[in-house]
This record gives structure tokens, sequence and C-alpha cells, in this order.
């Protein structure tokens, strides 16, 4: 076992539920660090004893780590269920980062959808933190419902980070007085400037071509679209191949990838 | 309600690429509104006479649920059409529909619109083209929220 496949212990400090099934940890190192990170990479987390699952960094780069787990299985249940002062198990930072600067000058389009927006955050951050560097930061979200909105309590704060967010929910619930319907009918009511937009997009893979397909109906080259694809990692290091698609090696060679490269493989069964 | 002239139809997303004179022919039928937050379109079980091509605002459709908020079905924009029971029998509104945030739309006066279709089925033609390629947006958007994509993942080997 190599240094870099040794998972560093790292301490929970905070603990936010986001939803009823969504939480999210803020990490501290107990020994050494991790590297360094940039927004769309993504971590192997540990909880002893139980298992190892690939988590998205949903901070922005510093010393310590904000990921955003959703429970679905043995381990993210752990992980949700740990408590602050509860040590875990970290290996990374793995894979390629959305590339947020090379939007510089142009508008940047964030498009999540459900959980999506966790890998995303780190990104809309690092956007916020240098706004003078885009012409529009334009964030549209969709979500289940109201209640499974995640980062629901930042919303105003982008907005006045100066981040044009419009939210659609599938199911309204009482008092939503927003809009109700699928992401893809947000990007219509954003109005785009299709020659000028780097497009990040993440969340279920049906939602990412469907969302790609209807940027490049608005004219969205698809290169300026990238979309961040998840298989099933394991080792982090492009060694074991359970993540492969096609290819790629997505804990490598994703899991941002261009929508030009991963068009042609989000269509081809049994890949 | 306050209305203007129907300058600016034939720019509407709906009826963009429609011969100027069919436009003009339409004109006849549309007037353009202004309409504040709150205010109701129409009600579920009402008759249904116009529809709306939306230029500004938003506007929810909506089902009345007793002793409760009404229930949001979906929200319809700036560019979109309202407004499809006009067309077909038994001529009523299946849902309702409320603005959301303060609305510009031109209306169309329905019986009037069929009245000039009838008389001018080229016009017909083109209206009934935009209509169905509205309604199959809806039919797939909705098909898509059926999906449930950001439910709980089923199956697999989720970690």
């Amino acid at each position: 076992m190599t240094v870099e496949t040794l998972p560093a212990r790292y301490r929970i400090a905070s603990r936010a539920a986001e939803t009823h099934d969504t939480v999210t940890l803020g990490l501290e190192p107990v020994d050494q660090p991790i590297g360094p990170h940039l927004p769309g990479q993504f971590t192997m987390l540990y909880a002893f004893g139980v298992g190892e699952v690939p988590i998205s960094i949903s901070g922005p780069a510093g010393p310590g780590l904000v990921q955003t787990i959703r429970s679905v299985g043995a381990v993210t249940q752990a992980l949700c269920e740990a408590d602050p002062g509860q040590v875990i198990g970290v290996r990374g930072p793995y894979g390629t980062d959305w590339g947020v600067a090379d939007a510089a000058g142009r508008d940047l389009v964030v498009v999540a959808g459900g959980i999506g927006l966790a890998p995303l955050r780190g990104a809309l951050l690092a956007a916020l933190a240098a706004r003078d560097m885009y012409r529009r930061v334009v964030v549209l979200i969709g979500a289940r419902s109201p209640d499974e909105l995640v980062f629901a309590g930042e919303l105003e704060a982008w907005r006045a980070g100066g981040a044009d967010v419009l939210v659609t929910v599938d199911r309204a619930t009482a008092g939503w007085t927003g809009h109700v319907g699928v992401v893809t009918q947000l990007i219509g009511r954003a109005q785009l400037d299709p020659a000028a937009a780097l497009v990040l997009v993440c969340g279920p893979e049906v939602m990412m071509r469907l969302t790609a397909r209807a940027l490049c109906e608005h004219g969205l080259p698809p290169g300026n679209i990238r979309v961040s694809l998840e298989r099933n990692m394991r080792c982090g290091t492009a060694e074991c191949g359970h993540c492969q698609l096609g290819p790629l090696l997505l804990c490598r060679d994703g899991p941002v990838v261009s929508y030009t490269r991963a068009a042609p493989l989000l269509s081809v069964q049994e890949l | 309600m306050t209305s203007a002239g129907t300058a600016g139809l034939a720019d509407h997303a709906f009826l963009r690429g429609m011969p100027a004179e069919l436009v003009a022919l339409l004109a006849d039928a549309a007037a353009p509104i202004s309409v504040p937050a709150g205010y109701r379109l129409f009600d579920e079980g009402t008759p249904a006479e116009n529809c709306w091509l939306l230029t500004a605002g938003q506007v929810a459709l909506d089902l009345p649920m007793p002793g409760r908020p009404n229930l949001i079905v979906e929200t319809i924009g700036s560019g979109d059409v309202i407004g499809f029971s006009w067309l077909s029998p038994p001529h009523e509104w299946q849902f309702g529909a409320q603005v959301l945030e303060p609305a510009a739309a031109f209306e169309l006066d329905g019986p009037a619109v069929q009245a000039l279709c009838d008389d001018h089925p080229d016009l017909g033609y083109q209206l009934a083209l935009r209509m169905l390629a509205a309604a199959v947006r809806r039919l797939q958007a909705t098909r898509i929220r059926l999906l449930d994509l950001y439910g709980p993942p089923g199956g697999g080997d989720a970690g």
C-alpha cells in the first residue's frame, strides 16, 4: 500500500443536516492533511469498520475539507450518522476539477440537480470569491421538493454575492412560490449567452444528458459544457478499473469531463 | 388589469416564424394585458375561453386543496403559452392559474381565434403546430418529473 492510498485521519469538526438524508461534514486533519484540492475533485472517505466511498468535495480550498454526503447505503449512512469529534479516514484528492478559471471574462453557469449541487458548490464559491473575473455567474438548481434542496440557507448569500440563482422543484409543497418544473426549463428563463458561457453540470446522469441536450439546443457548443460523471470509484488511482467508462477511468480522467468527450459514452448500453 | 396595443406580438417566441400576414390576422383577436401578483387568470372547472402568450412574469398552474393552500402543478414563464383547455371539449379549465410575479401577456380570445382559423385554415394550421409543440414540451417535462430523478437511488451497490 503506497502513501497515496493510505487514508489520513480527519476529525469531524462540524455536522450540518441539509435534508432528511443528507449532511455536510466539516473535517479537520488529525495528522498530516491530504494534498490541496480543487473544486470538482473527490476524496475517498473511510468509515472505519464499515467501508469506503467516493464523495465529492463541496467546500472551498483550504486546510480543512467540506464534504456533503447522502445516506444511500451502509457506508454513507455511517458517515451521515457520525458525530462531531469522531475520526474518519480520507484519501485523495482525486480526479479532474471543474476548471472554473476557464470561464474568466465569460459567463459561468452551473446547473445542478439534487445533490449534484454539492460538487458545484466549491466552483461557485471560487467564482464568487473572484466575482470580477466573470461576467454573469448563473446558478440553475433543480430539486425534488423544497424540503430536499441542499444548501438552501446559502442561496440568498450567493445572490448577494453577485450570482443569478434560479431554483425549480419537481413537486411543490405548501408555501412554495418558486418555479415548479424540470431544471432544463430554467435554461430559457436564464437568458444565457450561448457564445460566451462555460456551463458546469452535475446531477443524475439522465438529468445531465437532458440538460446538455437542452443547452446545445440553445446554441451552446458541446465543448463549453462540462459534466461530472460517476462510476464505481474504488482505488482512486486508476489501477483497479472499477470506474471504467469506455476509454476513461473516471477516478483519474473524471469526474469532470467535457461533454464533447462524454456525450458518445452516455448513450451506450453496458459500457 | 391594464392593456395597450398588440405591437410585439410577432416577436413572441410562440409565434416566431409565423408569416406576418397571419400574425396580423391573429392580432385582431389578441389584447396585451398586465396583471399583478396574486391575480387569478382562471379557476378549475370554469369555462375556458382564452389563452395567454406570456411576455413577462411567472404564472402557476394549480389545483385547489380544500383546507390547504393550492397545490402548484407547474410554473409558466415568459415566452410560454398558458391555456390549452379552450381548444377542446368540454372547454373547461382543468387547473387554475395564478400570477406569482407581476405578469404581462397577449390574451387571445378563444372563440375569436377559432372563428379566424375557420376562415383562414393556414392560420389554423400554424397555430395547431405551435400548440402541439408546446403541449409536447409540457408532456416531456412531465415525463421527466415522473422519473423522480432526484429520489433515492434504487438497486446497485450504493455505498
